[in-house]
């Protein structure tokens, strides 16, 4: 089975046009007033960052219609093992959240059909998170990474191949700055600045399950050749990455030590716990041979356990329908969970710089696709990062070689 | 001992204590700092004492609830170990049979188990013993206190039943010719004299099920059930910590054990003053 | 056995052998279940039966050994670390020394902390105050980044370890210390038998049973450890530190592989309930009844 249809993976320009079109004053919030009294439900999600603004979004939600929905919490990284545990015990929540990609197909056999719901039929085209035709979730809304940089020490001109790139990094190791910082964790390390060869793949899903078959080899592909020389240039010239945490990498970004960071819009929050910055910060991508977008996907998905009884199935519906079409749900969603929503109804005001950034290159079609919600699972932590470990700490290890250590590990995680 | 020599051997307590609560150091200074002092200094003390993060880790983590709820579930548990490990590792010393050795080698044996391996199972035979048996054991306290006391039964038969070979087995003989049960004689006679023991098993329990995140994270769901552990799950993002927060919670988290432990020890001390262990 | 005392012992025994029945040995066959099984551990999708294909699987797992590996060495340096201090501390707290008390409290302080967050007080320990004390006194052989080190990262972990289960152990060594009768070591002092001698002679053999304990408690504690690994070092750099709970832990829950994970479990299991049994049948052999 295909759980989302490949091309869904490309955000065309064309979609995002279309989702911007739909942005204006539509709105059509105006049928949850029923009254109807539906059973209690429970909600589990993996984002602990909006935990607490669901919290009180349940609360107005039964202020507003009498009907209770409650917030399961769960720390981080320990929300895929609860669920699943959850699930084994028959104490499945009724309204639960799946990554995108290889997470929302293991999870597959839960889905509930969602394609009739009113509010299905707001997601932004290509964004759903499909069953053959069937659309089983609703997106959070879109994230997206590149080059995170401080406008008062780069200038994007700068930074737009291998050659003025490394040039760059170099000027700022003369001057005693951090010209690049990755960190240690698995994906601020490698799992998300390997997405770039992936998506520039003419068909990175393809490309991706060729190398799972061993057909292909990224030792062999121009882009990863490339890709090599990006991390040489970065093991040479910056700080050693196994040396920084995402606080210390954001910390020395925040107060001007690093001039660029390979991060997320989600890193803004961090940075506004320094205050003002005295600088200006932009996105840019990763000019990995000749990129020049940043990449931009759906990183979580709403979706509705089938396992629940019938009445909790209707009353999940209408939850997520609230959420997604009232004015409360709505502005829960764009001020308080700060998701750069999704959805044709949903308007995206007051964004963050970063923010602003993915989302106006998510309008202008100027985005490359999150190819690493296709790897095979627990691969970026089980298998590429220690390779890349390896990498950052071996001070003789070759592009090259690494790159085979890469192919290797791919291997061995693909089994 | 002269005195130079306790001197001596006091300044080097003095200063291994000391290296023993640098990290404990830690978690106290930077609960009271913001990200952008943390990441200036995690060493330094903080720039002012406000207990701004404490209110509001209270407040985030429903304190009250959240401590009635460990509180309940740790007294409850731990009074069950025990009292039934303490029986059953008794019966098992005084019996000496192949029965009691092979019972007191399982127990033993599954304190080699990783939890993670006996979580799923585990809740599919709880999901089996509500359906089948209509006893509620998920999201329940009830059912968090019976697999807390499954979970710690093994340490403290184990404790108790080490400890028990050494009591004199005279007394009880003595008692059963003046005609008491067993019952009698081990409520009357051995329990009394298992005091230390008693007490270490508890602070070791309470300590372990106080602290608990994991096993209580899969058996409860909702807010309202939420132990202290659990309730500091908003503080730990999947890629950064709000450290502030989570140390203030964390502080908060174990004054209550801290204090218990230092009623406790006073405890045994005590008893041991008195002669009264042995 | 006569018919009574069936009765009593049963009437002792089965209320807590009923929940460890229902609440691990149930579960643990069940797993043992698994152990034969392909599947990717989420309920509603298909398990099929293979045989012994994970118990072949996992004899090739290179990773799998060479985590078992470092878990045998992580347990031995932690086993002898972590008992030398805990007895060392318990005999210096029960000298009855003005200090004692407190330092009682602080070497069982780091025992009331619990869970993950240890591991990241640790982290500043040994990547931003050892670095500082590099910068400051020179000896960056010693005061350097621990956790980017492979065999210094499990030392960390040793460190850690022991730091938080010394004081575990120190609590058990002093109720066996108050168990001995005080008149023992008197009757000793008077006969001239120096600190040592009293040490060797008459503690120590009469503290086996308290040595028992403390070392199977170690051992077991240290074979499971995985909150510690996973918030100090993820079991990194290059999987160095990957120890055991972990390694099962990953291939349950990061890979996917339900009975793969499972046939590791239980054949570590069998490996160490095997060591371990016959290191608690010997020193219960040389416990001193009295």
């Amino acid at each position: 089975m295909k759980l989302v249809k490949r091309t869904s993976v490309l955000l065309t320009a064309t979609a995002l046009v279309s989702l911007l079109a739909a942005c204006g004053g539509n709105s059509n919030d105006n049928q949850q007033a029923g009254g109807e009294k539906l059973k209690k439900i429970s909600l589990f999600q993996s984002k602990v960052e909006i935990a607490e603004p669901l919290e009180a979004l349940a609360e107005t939600y039964k202020k507003e219609t009498g009907n209770e929905v409650e917030v399961w919490g769960s720390a981080g990284d320990a929300y895929m093992t609860q669920l699943q545990a959850k699930l084994a015990a028959g104490e499945g929540p009724t309204i639960f959240s799946v990554g995108t990609g290889a997470e929302a197909i293991k999870f597959k056999s839960y889905y509930a059909d969602l394609s009739n719901e009113a509010f299905a039929k707001n997601i932004a085209p290509d964004m759903a998170l499909k069953d053959g035709d069937k659309i089983v979730g609703v997106p959070y809304g879109v994230e997206g990474f590149g080059l995170v940089y401080n406008k008062s020490l780069v200038d994007p001109k700068d930074v737009s191949d291998l050659a003025s790139f490394t040039k760059t990094l170099e000027k700022f190791k003369a001057e005693g700055k951090n010209g690049l910082s990755l960190s240690q964790e698995a994906y601020f390390l490698i799992g998300h600045i390997i997405n770039t060869p992936f998506a520039l793949q003419s068909d990175p899903q393809g490309y991706i399950e060729k190398l799972n078959k061993g057909e292909v080899k990224m030792a062999d592909t121009k882009e990863f050749q490339e890709f090599a020389k990006f991390m040489e240039a970065i093991k040479t010239n910056t700080v050693n990455p196994m040396e920084v945490k995402y606080d210390t990498q954001m910390g020395d970004f925040a107060t001007g030590k690093t001039a660029m960071v390979h991060q997320g819009n989600w890193s803004y929050g961090m940075l506004s716990d320094y205050g003002d910055l005295g600088f200006e910060v932009g996105m840019m991508p990763l000019p990995l041979a000749g990129n020049d977008k940043i990449a931009v996907g759906v990183a979580s998905n709403w979706v509705v356990n089938n396992k629940a009884d019938a009445d909790q199935i209707k009353a999940a519906s209408a939850f997520l329908n609230w959420m997604f079409t009232s004015e409360a749900g709505k502005k829960a969603i764009v001020d308080e969970f700060k998701f750069i929503p999704a959805m044709t109804n949903i308007d995206a005001a007051n964004l963050d710089p970063l923010s602003q950034t993915v989302f106006e290159a998510t309008k202008a079609g100027n985005t490359i696709p999150w190819a690493n919600n296709y790897f095979p699972q627990g691969v970026i932590i089980n298998d590429l990062a220690p390779a890349t470990q390896e990498f950052f700490l071996s001070k003789d290890m070759t592009g090259e070689q690494y790159l085979k250590n890469l192919d290797a590990a791919w291997a061995k995680g693909a089994k | 001992m002269n005195k130079a020599s306790r001197t001596s051997i006091s300044a080097l307590l003095a200063l291994l204590a000391l290296a023993f609560l640098s990290p404990i150091y830690l978690m106290l200074v930077n609960s009271f700092k913001d990200r952008a002092e943390l990441y200036k200094n995690a060493l330094a003390l903080p720039d002012s004492f406000s207990f701004q993060y404490y209110a509001k880790a209270m407040d985030k983590m429903n304190f009250m609830s959240a401590f009635g709820n460990s509180l309940f579930i740790t007294i409850v548990s731990v009074a069950f170990v025990v009292v039934l490990a303490s029986m059953t590792a008794w019966m098992l010393v005084r019996t000496d049979n192949r029965l009691s050795r092979i019972i007191f080698l399982v127990f033993v044996s599954t304190m080699l188990i990783p939890f993670q391996t006996l979580m799923m199972p585990l809740m599919q035979v709880m999901d089996w013993i509500r359906g089948n048996l209509h006893i509620p054991m998920l999201n329940t306290r009830g059912g968090l206190i019976y697999m807390n006391i499954g979970f710690h039964a093994s340490m403290a038969v184990f404790l108790f039943h080490g400890f028990i070979k050494s009591v004199p087995i005279a007394l009880e003989e003595a008692a059963t010719l003046d005609g008491c049960t067993k019952f009698g004689v081990f409520w009357r006679i051995v329990f009394p004299m298992l005091k230390t023991i008693t007490i270490t098993v508890a602070i070791l329990d309470v300590i372990a099920m106080w602290n608990d995140y994991l096993l209580p994270s899969l058996t409860l769901s909702d807010k309202g059930l939420r132990t202290i552990p659990l309730s500091t799950f908003y503080f730990f993002g999947e890629f950064t910590i709000q450290w502030n927060l989570a140390m203030a919670g964390l502080t908060l988290t174990i004054i209550p054990v801290v204090v218990f432990y230092m009623f406790a020890q006073k405890y045994i001390i005590k008893g041991i003053a008195a002669g009264a262990v042995k | 056995m006569s018919k009574s005392n069936k009765g009593w012992f049963a009437l002792f025994t089965v209320p807590l052998l009923l929940v460890f029945t229902t609440v691990v040995i149930i579960p643990f066959i069940i797993g043992i279940g698994y152990s034969f099984v392909s599947w990717d551990g989420i309920p509603a999708n298909p398990k099929v039966f293979v045989g012994f294909d994970n118990y072949a699987t996992l004899l090739r797992d290179d990773r799998f050994l060479t985590s078992a590996w470092h878990t045998i060495e992580f347990t031995v340096l932690a086993l002898i670390l972590v008992n030398v201090l805990g007895l060392a501390f318990s005999l210096l707290v029960t000298m009855k020394l003005r200090v004692s008390n407190a330092a009682r409290t602080m070497f069982f302080m780091p025992n009331l902390i619990g869970g993950l967050i240890l591991g990241y007080i640790w982290q500043f320990i040994f990547t931003d105050v050892f670095k500082y004390l590099g910068d400051k006194t020179g000896f960056d052989s010693v005061f350097f980044n621990w956790l980017i080190h492979p065999q210094f990262a499990l030392y960390a972990m040793v460190i850690v370890f022991t730091w938080q289960m010394a004081g575990y152990t120190m609590i058990i060594y002093i109720a066996g210390i108050q168990g001995i009768p005080d008149e023992l070591g008197e009757a000793a002092r008077v006969d001239g038998a120096n600190l040592w001698q009293r040490l060797t002679r008459i503690i120590f053999p009469l503290l086996m049973p308290s040595f028992t304990i403390c070392l199977f408690l170690t051992l077991s504690g240290a074979f499971k450890i995985f909150d510690v690994n996973l918030s100090l070092t993820k079991g990194g750099p290059n999987n160095a530190t990957e120890l055991f709970a972990m390694n099962i832990f990953n291939e349950i829950f990061g890979y996917g592989h339900y009975g793969l994970g499972q046939a590791k479990a239980i054949i570590f299991f069998v490996l160490v309930a095997a060591v371990t049994m016959t290191q608690v049948i010997i020193t219960k052999k040389r416990e001193v009844q009295y």
